[in-house]
């Protein structure tokens, strides 16, 4: 055999031999990638569809707060503000479905002008404050309660300035505390001539920064039989600073209501009144905290108290997609938004099939 | 002699293989780099929010005014999201170290760290301007 022959078929044998090992080992290397690029490329969109969501106003731009409006583009943003990521208090409160007003998860869809995403969305405080009744001591004349009051974020403890309140029939009461180590124990009296079931409120404001507020709620039995759920007696509804109560049973007769934040508290007034329904008028406090509003009640002979905050919040609305991650791209952001001065953690989770 | 040379050629054929196959490995790798890129960007905006909401009210320029080192780490540690570790550096305009403690949640665990660069001004009596330095990353 010739010494080109063999040269020839060397150089062959060594030139398909790199090639193909190449090519296997490039296409080994790029396919994570190449099928990434889609992947990234969805996850940029839902990114900005997300931030869209709450950088814009929707339209019309005051949706929130003409109860009778269904958007024609959903968008969060509170209209004329400068400040990025600041939602409108009653575009939040309509994506409660507790709210009169509500707009349902099918409205937001067809909104969002999106017909391949779906959509979840939640909103709540920035930190967790959980309330436990740890003791109750009855005496004679009055009766202690004790409350065990933590707050948290992720489990991580939260150095927090604490404002309590505690509401019944005709009595309201105020109290101040420290949760240096993101806990605290209040020791609350209540005349036995005081009708329950009575409210125990705290707002939790944390020390490092004012605008992160938070807040809880328990009800607990007081010269009462067991206190109901919540919205057993009415169905409270905040919008636009008015706030109305729609009874859930003919025969309720509402005596006093309240609207309580981290500094400031009052007693709230009627602006209307029908036969199934009652509106109140709510202050415009300067307090970066959200409002909560109390109504008291009598339904026949049993005392009722409920509660319901402006913005209505913590809120889940939209899609649910525990089931169905397995079959779609589901993507969730999380973002700090203000409302009303106060910050919130909203996650905004959106999803489509799997390509 | 005219053998000898068409054998070279083929050498050369095969060199010429051996640079297509390595430049090919070199667009790979900045591909590589580009995915990288994408999730970087992702957790500086999560920072730049972040340190833009502290910013709002004047809280973040009133922290570094009062040297209030243990609210700053306080608020970062409430504003960003669980298991985001950072580390902020705060300077004065002419670059120099304000923060006289370190204002950090842990040390970074994670190769890749993001980098938000963000100008504050304070709205104290005296006009000052911080550059603050924020690095993030994902605990792992």
């Amino acid at each position: 055999m010739p010494a080109i022959s063999i040269d020839t078929f060397f150089a062959c044998s060594l030139m398909v031999l790199l090639v193909l090992s190449a090519m296997a080992g490039a296409s080994k290397l790029l396919y994570p990638y190449i099928n990434n690029t889609d992947y990234e490329n969805i996850a940029e969109r839902y990114r900005e569809t997300s931030k869209y969501l709450l950088l814009n106003n929707g339209k019309p731009s005051n949706w929130g707060q003409k109860g009778q409006i269904v958007p024609e583009t959903f968008g969060l943003a509170k209209a004329g503000s400068d400040n990025p990521y600041e939602l409108d208090i009653d575009k939040v409160s309509r994506l409660n479905s507790e709210n009169l007003y509500a707009v349902s998860y099918a409205q937001i869809f067809t909104a969002l002008k999106m017909p391949d995403v779906s959509l979840r969305i939640e909103i709540k405080p920035i930190f967790e404050v959980a309330i436990n009744l740890t003791a109750t001591y009855a005496s004679a004349n009055d009766t202690v309660y004790k409350f065990a009051i933590s707050t948290e974020r992720h489990g991580v403890p939260v150095q927090a300035e604490l404002k309590c309140y505690v509401v019944a029939e005709n009595y309201l009461e105020t109290n101040h505390v420290y949760a240096s180590n993101g806990e605290a124990y209040v020791n609350i009296t209540l005349s036995n001539d005081v009708s329950g079931p009575a409210l125990f409120v705290v707002f939790a404001k944390a020390v490092c920064d004012a605008k992160m507020v938070s807040f809880g709620a328990y009800t607990f039995a007081h010269n009462s039989a067991s206190p109901k759920p919540r919205g057993t007696f009415l169905r409270l509804s905040p919008f636009n600073y008015t706030l109305e109560a729609s009874f859930i049973y003919p025969e309720i007769i509402l005596s006093r209501a309240y609207a309580l934040t981290f500094n400031y508290h009052s007693i709230l007034t009627k602006t209307e009144s029908g036969n199934q329904s009652v509106t109140y008028s709510l202050p415009h406090f300067l307090d970066p905290s959200p409002t909560l509003m109390i109504v008291t009640g009598w339904n026949s002979t049993s005392f009722f108290t409920e509660w319901a905050t402006y913005p209505q919040i913590p809120l889940q609305t939209g899609a649910n997609f525990a089931s169905s991650t397995a079959l779609s791209n589901v993507f969730a952001y999380t973002y700090t938004v203000t409302v009303n001065s106060a910050l919130y953690e909203c996650t905004v989770w959106l999803g489509g099939p799997r390509e | 002699m005219k053998s000898q040379n068409k054998g070279q050629i083929r050498i050369i054929e095969a060199f010429l293989a051996v640079l297509i196959i390595f430049s090919s490995f070199a667009v790979s790798a900045n591909l590589t780099v580009t995915q990288n890129t994408t999730k970087h960007d992702d957790l500086a905006s999560v920072g730049l929010q972040a340190l833009m909401k502290l910013d709002s009210d004047g809280s973040l320029g009133g922290y570094i005014d009062d040297g209030n080192w243990t609210a700053l780490r306080a608020a970062l540690n409430l504003v960003l999201s669980a298991g985001v570790c950072f580390n902020l550096t705060v300077y004065n305009e002419q670059m120099q170290q304000v923060n006289t403690a370190v204002i950090s949640n842990g040390g970074f665990s994670s190769q890749e760290i993001s980098f938000v660069e963000y100008v504050c001004a304070s709205r104290g009596v005296v006009f000052r301007c911080y550059i603050i330095h924020l690095q993030l990353a994902v605990a792992t």
